[in-house]
This record gives structure tokens, sequence and C-alpha cells, in this order.
């Protein structure tokens, strides 16, 4: 029995912050008012001026497990995760060997339970490998519960093998991520072209080699009747594009942002700092803005991390060798209230919504919710104090963050996931 | 003043490249000399790390080091454990091992030799990264020009050729521009990208660059190793619309400008062979140049101390730089 005293209640449903005790009982919101009697034998917690939020949950992340355990593992992962607030992921399939059959994605989900104190669940491949060719044997993913296809990473690149898949996996109630870039104009190398990519010296990745690929998925969707999940949006006309398609409510498409192409730019590289560097590449302040702006109109169904470890190793070699992504599990929640609710730029009901109820419904989830009845799947926020991500205070097993020893408002004090207390912060 | 590496134009302060270039001025007077070696560097060493093929560059540099008297070693890329897929950072520590004084490298990855300043005690100098920067061209190009303008100031450069792979663009008009020269870039649209800085003219017509009146014409080589894709229809067609044909060399002699080139050239391409034997062309000039420049460079750089830290974009920010940058 645990009681929460005038805790602030953050909801999908409005910017206001509701404050009221909240008593959980073995597992559940049992009630939820003012002046609660104080259970007997139960925990007391005084969460005035503390925020109570639902769990939040990521669609996007790479566990690395199996074949890059020097990167991350399911403890590890799952881990940065509690320690961010987050109490359930999706992993995505680009592991060694890839998560293409049920073989494999019945040994992660194996691991998964054993291993991590929060749901992890799996996409799984659109083509076997990942390589674009033959398609991955799906129906057995889909009995061990994989509802999402993809070959994030890369793009699937021939449109007629990724038509095919929509038309069929899509009568197995199983929707596409698309990972969208025409290689042949992105090229290796993750700077945005420009400006910048001209200062470098490196050849740039233009905008336009993700946006053909977002509104071509799009069609191939529309033309299979299929459900087209598009990751990662990191330009203007990406957004545009989406929120086009969006109005004319003829095909199911959803799409995602990840909290770092809604806080930095190109120019944030600076001196080849390899912790800006993943791909879709960071552009411009007139992208980030218009990213901002789709995430506030509901563009974008869903914030996702796209946490991608890599060991610091690998991330302080230069900036062309060093490999693509950041993580974001440990940073996420804290860097999301810092940048955009604490100076007002969105409300609560926009992080609650697009980090913790929607990516949930998208993968076929109840969203959690604090309200009588519901499961205890909640994280108590402290507004006031701040944390400094230093290289201790990360779960994850690399650190690759632009955030590292940077220190910023807000902070998780408590995650609780039914019946288990996850992290209790001093 | 001294520095410990020098990586780039765009972080050199204006009293720094006026005294650089002094120094080269000092070190040339020597050539004539008939003993041309000084003991400046006596003791030291320098390694030279060669990740692309070279000529003058590296030759320039190995002379330069040598009448310093400084040791000079030459790292074998093609026969070491590099091409047992050694990483560059392994391949770093094992020289810092062997504590090296100065690290000249070059290498195609941009950024690289800030990558390797960040990890050794060694003064490391950037002879070419990918097409980032290639600081001692710059300043040897700037000397060339100072020697025939000795106030450069308002004076006019007009840069031809692969703007977007060339790190000689980048580092020579940073240094130009830092000296009050105007810069121009020419090329086909697909070489002279629409984000070049708005402090360099673009133009994409021959006729309309000149036009501008230009005091010195800057031919870049035609890099066909870099381009994956193609970015003109021919070679014979870059020479007809952006080449100095023999007709348009006709017309620089009249008007009396200079012609400078990086070398190697590619004769037919970016010029035709009567350039080589113009009598304002300062090809040759730019070539001696080079030698004393980096004498310059080589006895300005102090190794030893701390590792540099990489400089954050936050921390950069704080600064208050006044760095330019291209």
């Amino acid at each position: 029995m645990l009681l929460l005293q005038n805790a602030r209640i953050a909801s999908e449903n409005s910017p206001v912050l509701l404050e009221s005790d909240v008593l959980i009982v073995e597992g559940k919101i049992q009630d939820i008012g003012s002046n609660l009697a104080i259970p007997e034998g139960g925990q007391v917690i005084d969460a005035r001026g503390r925020v109570l939020m639902p769990g939040m949950f990521d669609a996007h992340v790479h566990f690395r497990a199996p074949g890059f355990e020097n990167k991350e593992t399911i403890t590890t992962g799952s881990e940065a995760a509690i320690n961010g607030g987050v109490t359930g992921v999706v992993m995505m399939p680009n592991t060694r060997p890839a998560l293409d059959s049920a073989t494999a994605v019945a040994t992660v989900l194996d691991n998964a339970r054993d291993r991590s104190r929060i749901p992890v669940y799996t996409s799984g491949c659109v083509t076997k490998n990942r390589e674009g060719k033959e398609l991955a044997e799906i129906e057995g993913m889909r009995e061990l519960g994989v509802k999402m296809l993809t070959d994030d990473g890369d793009t699937t690149a021939d449109p007629a093998v990724l038509l095919r898949a929509m038309q069929y996996a899509t009568e197995f109630g199983m929707f596409f991520a698309s990972h969208c870039e025409v290689p042949e104009l992105a090229g290796p190398r993750a700077v945005n072209e420009g400006v910048m990519s001209y200062r470098l010296g490196i050849k740039g990745s233009p905008a336009c080699a993700e946006e053909i690929i977002i509104d071509r998925d799009i069609r191939l969707a529309h033309a299979a009747g299929a459900h087209v999940h598009i990751q990662h949006v990191s330009s203007k006309l990406g957004m545009e594009t989406i929120r086009w398609w969006k109005s004319r409510g003829d095909v199911k498409v959803t799409a995602e942002v990840t909290p770092h192409h809604l806080m930095f730019i190109d120019e944030h590289i600076g001196d080849y700092d390899t912790n800006y560097k993943m791909n879709p590449p960071l552009r411009t302040q007139a992208d980030c803005d218009a990213l901002l702006e789709g995430l506030i109109e509901g563009v974008f169904d869903i914030i996702s991390t796209d946490h991608a470890p890599h060991t610091p190793f690998e991330k302080a070699q230069d900036f062309i060798t060093a490999p693509n992504g950041i993580t974001g599990l440990d940073t996420a929640l804290v860097s999301l209230y810092h940048h955009f609710v604490e100076p007002g730029k969105f409300g609560w009901d926009v992080l609650v919504k697009r980090y913790s109820a929607e990516p949930r419904r998208l993968m076929g989830l109840p969203a959690a919710s604090i309200e009588v009845g519901q499961p205890a799947n909640c994280v108590l926020f402290d507004t006031e104090a701040e944390t400094t991500f230093t290289r201790d205070f990360m779960k994850s097993k690399s650190q690759n963050t632009p955030f590292i020893d940077q220190t910023l408002k807000g902070r998780v004090d408590l995650v609780i996931l039914g019946t288990e207390v996850l992290l209790e912060r001093e | 003043m001294a520095r410990k590496d020098l990586l780039d134009i765009a972080s050199l302060h204006p009293e720094e490249i006026e005294f650089l270039l002094d120094q080269s001025k000092s070190f040339k007077k020597l050539f004539t000399h008939s003993v041309k070696r000084i003991p400046a560097l006596e003791g030291k060493s320098v390694l030279m790390l060669f990740y692309e093929a070279s000529t003058r560059t590296h030759s320039s540099f190995e002379v330069a080091a040598k009448r310093l008297s400084a040791e000079v070693t030459n790292f074998d890329v093609a026969h070491s454990s590099i091409s047992k897929g050694e990483s560059v950072r392994e391949t770093i520590e094992t020289l810092q091992a062997m504590r090296t004084d100065y690290i000249v490298v070059r290498h195609s990855h941009p950024g690289l030799p800030g990558m390797i300043a960040r990890q050794t005690t060694a003064s490391v100098i950037n002879a070419g990264d990918g097409a980032h920067e290639h600081p001692t061209q710059a300043l040897l190009d700037a000397f060339t020009i100072k020697e025939k303008f000795p106030d450069p100031r308002g004076k006019k450069v007009l840069i031809i050729g692969d703007i977007l792979h060339s790190r000689v663009a980048r580092s020579t008009s940073t240094l130009l521009q830092k000296l009050g020269i105007e810069v121009a870039y020419l090329g086909p649209g697909s070489l002279v990208p629409k984000y070049v800085p708005a402090s360099i003219h673009r133009f994409t017509d021959y006729e309309a660059a000149m036009a501008w009146a230009p005091d010195v014409v800057y031919l870049l080589r035609v890099q066909m190793e870099r381009q994956d894709v193609q970015f003109f229809p021919s070679l014979r067609e870059y020479h007809r619309v952006y080449g100095i044909t023999t007709a348009r060399l006709a017309e620089i002699s009249d008007l009396g400008l200079y012609i400078m080139h990086p070398g190697p050239v590619n004769r037919g391409v970016e010029l035709c062979d009567a350039v080589m034997d113009y009598e304002r062309s300062l090809i040759t000039n730019q070539v001696e140049n080079g030698i004393s420049v980096r004498m310059a460079v080589l006895d300005w750089l102090k190794p030893g101390g701390e590792f540099p830290k990489q400089v954050s974009y936050v921390a950069r920010q704080r600064a208050d730089s006044t760095v330019l940058t291209p």
C-alpha cells in the first residue's frame, strides 16, 4: 500500500495538473481524492509540488542484443528506460542476427522476460536480414505478438518489395514503420546538406532524400490499404507531407519525432562532435521549429527517442568513421520537460499523450493513466529539482548523448509499475 | 601566442596570420644562402602520416622540416597495420607512445586531424582533411599574393572549379577574406553549391565572373578521384565552359591578371598548356613559397602540454568567440 499525498496529476486530456492524493493498493490505483486516510501499515510519500504522470513508452529503441552486447543489453537498456521514467519499449530488429524470424524474436522475448523489469516488445523485419529482397516470414512473429514490421536503419529500397509486403502483412493485422531515405541521395554521412555541410567539408544529406521516401511509403500504404508509421521525421517538408496525407483521411498514417530533432540543429555539430551525429541528420532551425509545430498540432502521433547506444571507443573516432545515433532513454523525459514543458512551449497533456498514451495505442496496448481502477504505472517527477547527466547517472551501457555532463531542470524521483517500485531516487 | 596544433584557417586570429606570413618572409631569405639549414628544430622529430597520395605537400613539408634540422619519419600507410584494419585511433595511441613532436597528417576524413590533436601531445598539422581544410596551402597562397600585392586589401580573387570537394577553396577563401581580399567562386552549378557563405560571390558563368574584374584567377584541380557520381558531362565540356582556353588566356594576359593553381594541374581541363608558360603564372612561386610557409608553421607550433579538449557547441557559444568561420 502506498499513499502519495498532494501529487499534481498529469493526464493526456488537460494541460492543467490536478492536485490530489493517490492511493495504490496491490498494484492498482484504488483511490484518488483529497485528504485520503493514511492506510494502516502503508507507505506515505509527501508528493507535494511534484507531478505524477503515467509511465512513458518508447516505441523506437535499439537494445543491440543479440549481436552488439558491447553497446547495450536488454538489461542495461531497460534500466536506462526506468532511469528516465519509461515503463515500456519497442525494440528495433537491426540486431545480429536480425529479428526476421519467429525463432529470433522468441529468443529476444525470452531474454527480456528474465532480464528486464519493464515490458519489452519488439518489431520484426520486413525482409530477411533487412536486405530488402526476400520477405521475412511473419506469421510466427505475429503469434509472438509482433505488430510492427520495419527494416529500420535502412529503407526497404525496392518499392515493389515493400508494396507486396504491405499487401500481404496487412491481412495479419500488422503495420509498417519506415526509416526514410534514398541512399543514393543521402550518402553515408549524417550532416544536413547546407551551410553546415559546406563548412565541415562533408557531402551533405539533403532533406529531399528523406522526404521522397516519406511520400513514397505513404503512397504505397495508400495503394495497399496498409498502416504506415513514419519514423524519426527530421525536416519541415517531411512534416508537411505527412500533414497533407493525414488531411486527406484516406490512408492510415502515423508518425514520430525524436527529442533530438526537436531540440538540436546542424550547427550543434560544431567541431565534429560525434554526439550530434545521427541519421536522419539534424537539420536547420526552420526544420526544428516546424517539427515542434507538427508535434503540437498532432501531425506527429508519438515521440520516440531512437535510443541508439554506441561504445565510447566507437564514438571517439573521427566524425566520418563514428557510427550514427545517440542514446535517449536516460534523458528524454527530463530534456522534454526542460526544453518544452517548463518554458511553456507545450503542456503536460502533450507530453503524456505523445510519449505515453499514443505510443501504447500504436502498439495496440491500453494507455496508462492515473485513474481509479487502473494498474499502477506511474512516474513521480520533481519539477524543482535538477538532473546532471554524468556517466554514473546513466544506466545505459553507452553514454553517447549530447546531454553528457549537462544539468537540466526536472528529475524522475519514483517509478512504479504494478506492485513494484522500480526506482526511488532520494 | 604559440599554439600546439594547426588544424584550420577558420580559428586563426589576424595577428597569428600576420606573424606567420612575416616569419615565412624571413625563412624565404634563407633560400638565397649557400647553407639553407638552420638548427631551429634540432633534436625534434616530425612524423609524416599521409593516408592520401601527395607529392608536393608531402615533399614540401619534408624539405621544410629538414631545413629546420628536424628528424623526419615517414609513416608508411600502405605497409602498416592500417592495411590490416587498424583504426586511426589505435595508430594514434601507438604514435603517442613514440613521443614524436610533430605529426603532419593528411586524410580523406574531414575533422580527423582534430581528433588526432585531442589524443596526442604532439603538434598536429593538418595537411588536408577531406573537403574541410588545407591551412598551409592557404598560407602559401596568401603569401604568394602578398608578394605581388603588399597591401592586398580590396583586391579580388576569382576561384574557379570544384568548390564542393575542395579544401583549398575553403581554406584559401577564408584566409584571403581575413586579409581583406574579396573572393568569388566560379564553376558548374553542381560543384558550386548555392549555400556557400554569403560573403563569397557565386558565379556559374565565365563572362559574368570576368566582368567582376578579378586581379587573380585561381584555378582548382578538377578532382576526378573525389567524384563518386558525375557532376558535369565531360572534361571537354568543362574545359570549354570553365577552363582557361587559349583565347581566354589572351584576354587574361591583356588584362594583366595573375593565375594561380595549387597543383597538380590537369592540362586541357582547367587550363590549356600555354598557361604553364604564362608570364604572370604564379604556380611555381606557390611551390617555392610552400617551403618557407611550412618552415614558419613548424617553427611556430609548440608541442607538449595537456591534450586539448573538444570545444562543445555550448562552450563555444559561451566563449563569445571572435573566430570567423568560412
